[in-house]
């Protein structure tokens, strides 16, 4: 066969490299994606693979929840530790290591704003400039609702005082509600132009602006909501 | 991990909580946020002839985020517009023991200092000195 010895000795600063193309068994060029094709032992899963290349799925970010569930399963059975009781301690390790990287890889994916946030973490480098001004009226709004919530704390929850505080709070609990939802309706429409721009896979100046835009959009969306969904959670605890 | 000392004496006694006008003669509002945990953090000083008289805070957030902006306050005090701006994270993070995954609550003041100069001076800048 061939591909039994490699004529040439990989020059060092394409080792990384070769490492990874190559199973670590036999040394035979990688053709399949998780096990080697050919002594079909277990490959680690990279360092560098993102969370989506490791379950399979392309950087998009309206997923199913159920082929993502489904993947996630069929690689768990392949990948678990308890699979490997009776094999070579490289490969016990080796399973361990993809296990626990396919654990994080689903939980990541399957929460639709950890996507996001996964997605953006990824995506930043390359876009100048991605985090934007803070959002001083919202602060403020933040700052003072805080201080309601102090004195409906220390107040007499049975008193007028105690009674109207906590009224006043119930309604800025279902404004912000609201405005979370609306944020959220907002990250689906920017998820789906995501997707969009992906498919049409075209690189041009007017499509990177336009990918520009959706991840400084939704950054900016990601972590408005972020401070909102503190206050709440906040006001939820303490009026409940 | 347990907080320090330190981060728990300024969290149940935080030193100059509160907030001046915004518009007052001689203040400057230092607004800033952490969009990973959404701590917010709003900081003020008031300065009289480039000397920081007085400071306040007010935080939402963990228990670092409170202890860092209140000793932060307690630092401005009395310090230069220019002995200010010396102020690192670094030295909050010594001050009051932060672990690893607290560093950012200090960056969150350091901020917060910055900002609050930045508006100071933006104001002073905007409006010519008045004749005393």
């Amino acid at each position: 066969m061939a591909n039994d010895q490699p004529s040439t000795r990989p020059e060092t600063r394409h080792q990384l490299q070769m490492a990874r193309s190559m199973c670590w068994h036999c040394q035979s060029e990688m053709s399949g994606e998780y096990f080697c094709e050919r002594c079909v032992k277990v490959q680690p899963v990279s360092k560098d693979t993102d969370y989506f290349t490791c379950l399979g799925f392309p950087r998009r970010l309206t997923l199913d929840p159920k082929k993502l569930e489904a993947k996630f399963y069929e690689l768990s059975r392949a990948f678990h530790p308890d699979f490997y009781q009776a094999k070579s301690p490289t490969e016990q390790t080796i399973s361990l290591g993809n296990a626990a990287v396919l654990n994080t890889a689903y939980r990541t994916l399957r929460d639709p704003i950890q996507r996001a946030e996964y997605l953006l973490a990824l995506e930043a480098g390359s876009v100048k400039e991605i985090r934007t001004s803070p959002p001083a009226d919202l602060f403020e709004e933040i700052l003072e609702l805080q201080d309601t919530l102090e004195q409906y704390r220390a107040s007499d929850r049975e008193s007028d005082q105690g009674r109207r505080l906590r009224a006043s709070l119930q309604t800025e609990q279902q404004t912000l509600e609201r405005r979370r939802e609306e944020m959220e309706s907002q990250l689906r429409r920017l998820f789906t132009d995501w997707d969009q721009l992906q498919d049409r896979g075209e690189a041009t100046s007017q499509t990177r602006a336009e990918r520009d835009r959706i991840l400084k959009q939704m950054r900016d969306l990601l972590s408005h909501r972020t401070y909102i969904n503190n206050i709440v959670n906040d006001l939820a605890a303490t009026i409940g | 991990m347990a907080y320090s000392d330190k981060v728990v004496d300024h969290f149940n006694n935080p030193r100059n909580m509160g907030s001046f006008k915004k518009d007052e003669e001689g203040v400057g509002t230092g607004m800033v946020g952490a969009p990973e945990c959404g701590d917010v953090m709003k900081l003020q000083i008031k300065v009289q002839e480039d000397t920081i008289v007085d400071a306040k805070f007010k935080t939402f957030g963990c228990g670092s985020a409170i202890a860092s902006s209140s000793l932060a306050t307690e630092w401005l005090k009395g310090k230069t517009i220019e002995e200010a701006q010396k102020i690192k994270n670094t030295d909050i993070v010594q001050e009051l023991n932060l672990p690893p995954v607290k560093i950012h609550c200090s960056v969150l003041a350091e901020d917060a200092i910055k900002a609050a100069l930045t508006d100071y001076q933006k104001k002073t800048d905007a409006r010519p000195v008045d004749t005393k």
